[in-house]
């Protein structure tokens, strides 16, 4: 740390991340709208856009470590406020999943005649939830069972031990993903099949997306408990990996219970 | 009646719990450390692996029994609906024209994007502050 800082608190240097974040985000929608109305060069500029967003990440995140380990800057107080922020950032993401389970219900509570009045739509044959959906409720469960596992093996200073279960919770993952990927290509409905497939696709799709973030994050943590980057006193990084997964554990749960089981009978 | 008389008889028992002073208030939280972590530890390995293990079993089920086959649906209106063609199936002449001006416009975007490419290397810079700031010090305190 600076030797003539007299607080705990971060003040950050000035960084050209917010900015390329901003155009990276402007691109992408710009460029997304373009391509979708099918004007020419709309994916090039999407494209651009994406790849603007990715090298922002990273190099923004490569920052905060950096400004973490090297520098020293994430005091206690620090630590607080990453904490605050985080939670501040799940409880956003529970209101843009809450608005998806909106429509699922508006929907499928009192079905309109142009679908037959019923739910499941006439004509739409759903997946079975007590096959390949309740497989990956538990695969998602003993994810949250190996993570706890980590959580512990970090604050009882085991540092090979927390690797271990940090790759055994991205192995659950990666065949959780695996499974939700066959289930999209076998299934008999697509998302253009009436509104039980556009808000069947819409929530799962948005939290297998989810699911994809929480992997990348529990592996970047794997590399960062391999590093030595964590300790037993400050594990912030990974103490926000696991909020997010359980987070991402609970969604599922929800879904599955609301559109695989209950919208399915 | 019976409602308030087991209300009662909670209320009692949570009175007497109270009240005995060799009863002290702990809060499990996973990051508190009063309980022993390594035990923790070994508990959650072993139920990860009980997990893993019936996912094992299950999944092998699963994938053994095929999936089955759905008939197709009459071609109800809602069902497959397709209003204009995806944007992968056009190209060329298919597509909407941009003017030179949106494309000055992208041109002009990449080249921010090298720029702020540029900004990052230049950015490392700032790892040379602590040397800096041990000089600084070392003149300070000769000064003093």
């Amino acid at each position: 740390m600076i030797e003539s800082q007299r607080h705990s608190y971060h003040l950050v240097d000035p960084s050209p991340w917010p900015i390329s974040g901003s155009l990276g985000a402007l691109a992408t929608t710009v460029g997304g709208v373009m391509y979708m109305h099918s004007f020419q060069g709309g994916a090039t500029l999407l494209s651009l856009g994406l790849l603007f967003i990715l090298y922002t990440m990273f190099v923004w995140w490569r920052d905060v470590l950096r400004e973490s380990t090297l520098e020293g800057h994430h005091t206690k107080v620090v630590q607080l406020g990453l904490r605050y922020g985080f939670i501040l950032f799940i409880v956003s993401e529970v209101m843009f999943f809450f608005a998806f389970f909106w429509a699922f219900f508006h929907s499928s509570l009192a079905p309109t005649v142009e679908i037959g009045g019923i739910w499941p739509p006439k004509g739409i044959g759903v997946l079975d939830p007590w096959e390949i959906p309740f497989l990956n409720t538990l695969i998602l469960l003993s994810s949250g069972a190996a993570v706890t596992w980590a959580h512990h093996a970090i604050l009882a200073g085991k540092e090979k031990r927390a690797v271990y279960a940090l790759a055994a919770t991205v192995l659950l993952a990666l065949v959780f993903t695996g499974f939700q990927g066959m289930e999209y290509y076998q299934a008999p409905f697509t998302i253009s099949d009436s509104i039980y497939g556009s808000t069947f696709f819409l929530a799962t799709g948005f939290h297998g997306f989810h699911v994809i973030i929480g992997t990348l994050f529990l592996i970047i943590c794997g590399i960062r408990q391999y590093l030595g980057h964590l300790t037993k006193e400050h594990h912030v990084g990974f103490e926000a990996a696991a909020w997010y997964w359980h987070f991402v554990d609970v969604v599922w749960l929800f879904l599955f219970v609301s559109i695989y089981w209950w919208g399915g009978i | 009646m019976a409602i308030s008389m087991m209300r009662s008889a909670l209320l009692r028992n949570s009175l007497r719990t109270a009240s005995k002073p060799s009863a002290p208030t702990r809060r499990g939280f996973s990051s508190s450390a009063h309980h022993d972590d390594a035990y923790e530890a070994a508990k959650w390995e072993k139920i990860a692996y009980l997990g893993a293990a019936t996912c094992t079993i299950l999944a092998i089920y699963n994938l053994s029994k095929g999936h089955p086959h759905y008939e197709t649906p009459p071609e109800y209106p809602y069902l497959h609906i397709r209003n204009k063609e995806f944007p992968w199936e056009l190209a060329g002449e298919d597509m909407m024209p941009i003017s030179n001006i949106a494309q000055n416009c992208m041109v002009v975007f990449f080249f921010v994007f090298l720029v702020c490419v540029e900004i990052n290397s230049l950015s490392q810079f700032q790892y040379f502050k602590p040397v800096l700031g041990s000089v600084h010090l070392f003149l300070e305190i000769f000064d003093a």
